[in-house]
Protein backbone atom coordinates (compact mmCIF):
# COMPACT_ATOMS: atom_id res chain seq x y z
CA UNK A 1 0.00 0.00 0.00
CA UNK A 2 2.79 2.67 0.28
CA UNK A 3 4.36 1.65 -2.40
CA UNK A 4 1.69 2.05 -4.20
CA UNK A 5 1.02 5.84 -2.68
CA UNK A 6 4.69 6.30 -3.21
CA UNK A 7 4.21 5.48 -7.15
CA UNK A 8 0.90 7.37 -7.46
CA UNK A 9 2.74 10.80 -5.73
CA UNK A 10 5.84 10.36 -8.33
CA UNK A 11 3.73 9.42 -11.03
CA UNK A 12 1.41 12.80 -10.46
CA UNK A 13 4.42 15.05 -9.81
CA UNK A 14 6.50 13.72 -13.37
CA UNK A 15 3.20 13.55 -15.38
CA UNK A 16 2.31 16.74 -14.18
CA UNK A 17 5.83 18.56 -14.57
CA UNK A 18 5.90 17.42 -18.28
CA UNK A 19 2.33 18.68 -19.03
CA UNK A 20 3.48 22.05 -17.62
CA UNK A 21 6.28 22.01 -19.62
CA UNK A 22 4.54 21.59 -22.72
CA UNK A 23 1.52 24.05 -21.90
CA UNK A 24 4.35 26.39 -21.54
CA UNK A 25 5.94 25.57 -24.71
CA UNK A 26 2.34 26.09 -26.22
CA UNK A 27 1.76 28.89 -24.83
CA UNK A 28 -1.18 27.96 -22.82
CA UNK A 29 -0.47 29.65 -19.56
CA UNK A 30 -3.78 29.24 -17.63
CA UNK A 31 -3.21 24.77 -18.42
CA UNK A 32 0.97 25.47 -17.50
CA UNK A 33 -0.50 27.29 -13.90
CA UNK A 34 -2.90 23.97 -13.46
CA UNK A 35 -0.53 21.36 -13.98
CA UNK A 36 2.25 23.14 -11.71
CA UNK A 37 -0.49 23.39 -9.10
CA UNK A 38 -0.72 19.87 -9.33
CA UNK A 39 3.23 19.20 -9.37
CA UNK A 40 3.33 21.45 -6.00
CA UNK A 41 0.62 19.53 -4.57
CA UNK A 42 2.44 16.57 -5.24
CA UNK A 43 5.64 17.43 -4.07
CA UNK A 44 4.29 18.51 -0.84
CA UNK A 45 2.67 15.46 -0.28
CA UNK A 46 5.98 13.77 -1.07
CA UNK A 47 7.93 15.82 0.70
CA UNK A 48 5.92 15.69 3.82
CA UNK A 49 6.14 11.82 3.47
CA UNK A 50 10.18 11.54 3.43
CA UNK A 51 10.29 14.09 6.56
CA UNK A 52 7.95 11.81 8.14
CA UNK A 53 9.49 8.99 7.17
CA UNK A 54 12.74 10.28 8.43
CA UNK A 55 10.60 11.25 11.68
CA UNK A 56 9.32 7.23 12.03
CA UNK A 57 13.22 6.50 11.95
CA UNK A 58 14.24 8.87 14.31
CA UNK A 59 11.69 7.59 16.92
CA UNK A 60 12.43 4.21 16.49
CA UNK A 61 15.86 4.28 17.26
CA UNK A 62 15.38 6.63 20.44
CA UNK A 63 12.93 4.50 21.48
CA UNK A 64 15.18 0.99 21.02
CA UNK A 65 16.32 -0.29 24.05
CA UNK A 66 19.92 -0.25 25.09
CA UNK A 67 21.56 -3.90 23.57
CA UNK A 68 24.16 -3.68 27.01
CA UNK A 69 20.95 -3.96 29.04
CA UNK A 70 18.99 -6.01 27.00
CA UNK A 71 21.92 -8.56 26.80
CA UNK A 72 22.24 -8.24 30.23
CA UNK A 73 18.68 -8.95 30.99
CA UNK A 74 18.36 -12.06 28.19
CA UNK A 75 21.22 -13.43 30.15
CA UNK A 76 19.19 -13.24 33.68
CA UNK A 77 16.34 -14.65 32.37
CA UNK A 78 14.87 -17.44 35.27
CA UNK A 79 15.01 -20.81 34.00
CA UNK A 80 12.02 -22.50 32.35
CA UNK A 81 10.02 -24.44 34.88
CA UNK A 82 10.24 -27.81 34.78
CA UNK A 83 7.41 -29.55 34.94
CA UNK A 84 7.82 -32.90 34.87
CA UNK A 85 11.05 -33.40 37.25
CA UNK A 86 9.24 -35.58 39.38
CA UNK A 87 9.72 -38.45 37.04
CA UNK A 88 13.40 -38.00 37.20
CA UNK A 89 13.90 -36.86 41.42
CA UNK A 90 12.10 -39.63 42.51
CA UNK A 91 13.65 -42.67 43.63
CA UNK A 92 10.97 -44.97 42.54
CA UNK A 93 11.13 -43.33 39.02
CA UNK A 94 9.69 -46.44 37.19
CA UNK A 95 6.29 -46.50 39.89
CA UNK A 96 5.51 -43.09 38.65
CA UNK A 97 5.71 -43.71 35.31
CA UNK A 98 3.25 -46.49 36.04
CA UNK A 99 1.32 -43.93 38.07
CA UNK A 100 1.17 -42.28 34.82
CA UNK A 101 0.15 -45.09 32.49
CA UNK A 102 -2.11 -45.66 34.52
CA UNK A 103 -4.08 -42.56 35.12
CA UNK A 104 -3.66 -41.99 31.31
CA UNK A 105 -5.69 -45.75 30.88
CA UNK A 106 -8.04 -44.88 33.04
CA UNK A 107 -9.02 -41.35 31.52
CA UNK A 108 -8.45 -43.97 28.29
CA UNK A 109 -10.71 -46.37 29.50
CA UNK A 110 -13.43 -43.69 31.10
CA UNK A 111 -14.03 -42.34 27.50
CA UNK A 112 -14.33 -45.54 25.70
CA UNK A 113 -16.73 -46.65 28.42
CA UNK A 114 -18.88 -43.42 27.89
CA UNK A 115 -18.74 -44.04 24.29
CA UNK A 116 -20.23 -47.72 24.24
CA UNK A 117 -22.78 -46.62 27.17
CA UNK A 118 -24.38 -43.49 24.46
CA UNK A 119 -23.67 -46.43 21.63
CA UNK A 120 -25.79 -48.92 23.41
CA UNK A 121 -28.21 -46.30 24.41
CA UNK A 122 -29.40 -45.81 21.11
CA UNK A 123 -29.39 -49.02 20.19
CA UNK A 124 -32.97 -49.45 22.11
CA UNK A 125 -35.82 -48.66 20.25
CA UNK A 126 -39.60 -49.84 20.08
CA UNK A 127 -38.85 -51.81 17.02
CA UNK A 128 -35.85 -53.60 19.04
CA UNK A 129 -38.88 -54.16 21.45
CA UNK A 130 -41.23 -55.64 19.59
CA UNK A 131 -39.10 -57.54 18.48
CA UNK A 132 -37.76 -58.92 21.37
CA UNK A 133 -41.29 -59.89 22.66
CA UNK A 134 -41.79 -61.71 19.88
CA UNK A 135 -38.63 -63.83 20.32
CA UNK A 136 -39.95 -64.14 23.99
CA UNK A 137 -43.75 -65.79 22.88
CA UNK A 138 -42.06 -69.17 22.44
CA UNK A 139 -41.20 -69.38 26.00
CA UNK A 140 -43.96 -67.50 27.91
CA UNK A 141 -46.76 -69.29 29.86
CA UNK A 142 -49.75 -70.57 27.87
CA UNK A 143 -52.39 -68.16 27.78
CA UNK A 144 -55.14 -70.54 29.20
CA UNK A 145 -52.95 -70.58 31.90
CA UNK A 146 -51.45 -74.15 33.69
CA UNK A 147 -53.71 -76.74 34.09
CA UNK A 148 -54.44 -77.41 37.93
CA UNK A 149 -55.66 -79.73 39.91
CA UNK A 150 -57.79 -79.15 42.87
CA UNK A 151 -55.31 -79.96 45.06
CA UNK A 152 -53.54 -77.60 44.13
CA UNK A 153 -55.96 -74.56 44.58
CA UNK A 154 -57.23 -75.85 47.65
CA UNK A 155 -53.58 -75.40 48.81
CA UNK A 156 -53.48 -71.47 48.14
CA UNK A 157 -56.19 -71.41 51.09
CA UNK A 158 -54.48 -73.41 53.41
CA UNK A 159 -53.04 -71.05 56.22
CA UNK A 160 -49.63 -70.88 56.07
CA UNK A 161 -49.19 -71.59 52.78
CA UNK A 162 -49.42 -68.01 51.21
CA UNK A 163 -46.45 -68.35 48.57
CA UNK A 164 -46.27 -65.44 46.59
CA UNK A 165 -44.43 -67.32 43.48
CA UNK A 166 -46.97 -69.71 43.52
CA UNK A 167 -49.50 -67.17 43.61
CA UNK A 168 -47.84 -65.50 40.42
CA UNK A 169 -48.04 -68.46 38.74
CA UNK A 170 -51.65 -69.52 39.19
CA UNK A 171 -52.35 -65.57 38.01
CA UNK A 172 -53.69 -66.62 34.74
CA UNK A 173 -55.36 -69.75 35.62
CA UNK A 174 -57.21 -68.61 38.46
CA UNK A 175 -59.95 -70.54 40.67
CA UNK A 176 -61.84 -72.80 38.92
CA UNK B 1 35.84 17.34 5.05
CA UNK B 2 32.98 15.10 2.94
CA UNK B 3 33.99 13.17 0.79
CA UNK B 4 32.10 13.14 -2.50
CA UNK B 5 32.68 10.15 -5.30
CA UNK B 6 33.22 10.95 -8.73
CA UNK B 7 30.12 9.17 -9.74
CA UNK B 8 28.21 11.53 -7.62
CA UNK B 9 30.19 14.50 -9.39
CA UNK B 10 29.26 12.91 -12.79
CA UNK B 11 25.64 12.95 -12.21
CA UNK B 12 25.23 16.32 -10.13
CA UNK B 13 26.93 17.70 -13.44
CA UNK B 14 25.06 15.77 -15.64
CA UNK B 15 21.87 16.89 -13.84
CA UNK B 16 23.06 20.66 -14.10
CA UNK B 17 23.47 20.37 -18.09
CA UNK B 18 19.48 19.00 -18.57
CA UNK B 19 18.22 21.30 -16.29
CA UNK B 20 20.36 24.55 -17.64
CA UNK B 21 19.98 23.24 -21.73
CA UNK B 22 16.35 22.35 -20.60
CA UNK B 23 15.81 26.50 -18.94
CA UNK B 24 17.53 27.94 -22.40
CA UNK B 25 14.59 25.73 -24.54
CA UNK B 26 11.89 26.69 -22.46
CA UNK B 27 13.23 30.50 -22.72
CA UNK B 28 14.03 30.36 -26.38
CA UNK B 29 10.28 28.51 -26.78
CA UNK B 30 8.45 31.37 -24.84
CA UNK B 31 10.24 34.49 -25.99
CA UNK B 32 8.59 37.13 -28.08
CA UNK B 33 10.63 37.58 -31.18
CA UNK B 34 8.84 39.53 -33.79
CA UNK B 35 9.69 39.88 -37.00
CA UNK B 36 7.82 41.39 -40.63
CA UNK B 37 5.55 39.73 -42.35
CA UNK B 38 5.10 40.01 -46.11
CA UNK B 39 1.28 38.69 -45.64
CA UNK B 40 -1.19 41.00 -45.58
CA UNK B 41 -3.56 39.32 -43.10
CA UNK B 42 -4.03 35.87 -41.31
CA UNK B 43 -6.93 33.75 -41.54
CA UNK B 44 -7.93 30.79 -38.81
CA UNK B 45 -10.94 28.60 -38.84
CA UNK B 46 -11.69 27.39 -34.82
CA UNK B 47 -13.92 24.58 -33.72
CA UNK B 48 -15.17 25.46 -30.63
CA UNK B 49 -17.98 23.34 -28.17
CA UNK B 50 -19.57 24.11 -24.88
CA UNK B 51 -19.80 22.04 -21.89
CA UNK B 52 -21.92 22.72 -18.96
CA UNK B 53 -22.01 26.74 -19.08
CA UNK B 54 -24.37 29.17 -17.49
CA UNK B 55 -27.73 29.79 -19.23
CA UNK B 56 -28.15 32.42 -21.73
CA UNK B 57 -24.99 32.28 -23.28
CA UNK B 58 -24.64 31.02 -26.74
CA UNK B 59 -21.96 29.31 -28.33
CA UNK B 60 -20.76 32.37 -30.77
CA UNK B 61 -20.68 35.07 -27.87
CA UNK B 62 -18.53 32.95 -26.01
CA UNK B 63 -16.05 31.92 -29.01
CA UNK B 64 -16.26 35.72 -29.77
CA UNK B 65 -15.60 36.89 -26.28
CA UNK B 66 -12.08 34.54 -26.49
CA UNK B 67 -10.93 35.57 -29.69
CA UNK B 68 -11.46 38.70 -28.49
CA UNK B 69 -9.42 38.33 -25.58
CA UNK B 70 -6.50 37.03 -27.14
CA UNK B 71 -6.26 39.53 -30.44
CA UNK B 72 -5.40 41.61 -27.25
CA UNK B 73 -2.05 39.53 -27.13
CA UNK B 74 -1.23 39.97 -30.32
CA UNK B 75 -0.66 43.21 -32.70
CA UNK B 76 -3.41 42.38 -35.10
CA UNK B 77 -6.87 43.75 -34.74
CA UNK B 78 -9.96 41.72 -36.34
CA UNK B 79 -10.70 42.08 -39.89
CA UNK B 80 -14.66 41.89 -40.28
CA UNK B 81 -16.91 40.21 -37.96
CA UNK B 82 -16.50 36.67 -36.54
CA UNK B 83 -18.32 34.52 -39.34
CA UNK B 84 -19.78 30.84 -37.90
CA UNK B 85 -19.66 28.52 -40.27
CA UNK B 86 -22.21 26.12 -38.51
CA UNK B 87 -21.67 22.90 -36.96
CA UNK B 88 -19.11 24.97 -33.94
CA UNK B 89 -16.74 26.39 -36.72
CA UNK B 90 -16.08 29.92 -37.33
CA UNK B 91 -13.82 31.99 -39.78
CA UNK B 92 -12.39 35.14 -38.65
CA UNK B 93 -9.34 37.91 -40.10
CA UNK B 94 -6.36 39.30 -38.51
CA UNK B 95 -4.93 42.13 -39.90
CA UNK B 96 -1.97 42.47 -40.20
CA UNK B 97 -0.69 39.28 -40.39
CA UNK B 98 0.63 37.19 -36.99
CA UNK B 99 4.26 36.51 -37.45
CA UNK B 100 5.66 32.88 -36.27
CA UNK B 101 5.34 34.36 -32.60
CA UNK B 102 2.46 35.66 -32.95
CA UNK B 103 0.93 32.78 -34.19
CA UNK B 104 1.88 30.58 -31.60
CA UNK B 105 1.05 32.87 -29.12
CA UNK B 106 -2.75 33.06 -30.32
CA UNK B 107 -3.06 29.69 -30.95
CA UNK B 108 -1.96 28.97 -27.50
CA UNK B 109 -4.33 31.54 -26.18
CA UNK B 110 -7.17 30.65 -27.88
CA UNK B 111 -6.83 26.79 -26.94
CA UNK B 112 -5.76 27.22 -23.43
CA UNK B 113 -8.61 27.84 -20.05
CA UNK B 114 -10.26 31.24 -20.72
CA UNK B 115 -13.63 30.60 -20.24
CA UNK B 116 -15.31 28.20 -18.06
CA UNK B 117 -16.88 25.43 -20.14
CA UNK B 118 -15.36 26.77 -23.53
CA UNK B 119 -12.88 24.72 -25.53
CA UNK B 120 -11.91 26.02 -28.73
CA UNK B 121 -9.30 24.80 -31.05
CA UNK B 122 -8.01 26.33 -34.31
CA UNK B 123 -8.40 23.81 -37.22
CA UNK B 124 -6.62 26.64 -39.74
CA UNK B 125 -4.24 29.21 -39.59
CA UNK B 126 -2.87 30.42 -42.73
CA UNK B 127 -1.81 33.69 -43.93
CA UNK B 128 -3.03 35.38 -47.25
CA UNK B 129 -1.74 36.18 -50.42
CA UNK B 130 1.12 38.89 -50.81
Amino acid sequence: MKIIAWLAGIGTLLSGAVYMVVSLNRWEWNRALFFGLIVLIAEVGLATGLVLRRLARLEYTANRPDPTILKLLRENRPPTPDRFAWLRDSAARDLNVFITFLVGGGVLLSGMAWVVDRVASRSSNPMGEERLAGQLEAISYPRGGLLLDDITVLAQEVPGANDDQIRQLLRRGGRR
Amino acid sequence: MIKISPGRVALGVVGLGIGVVGISALREATLSTHEPTTEPFTELVVSARQHATEKGQTLDEMVEAQLLTCRLEVSSDFEGPIEPLGDGEFRARLVPALDETNRRQFRGCVEDFMIDGLQVDILEMHGGPD
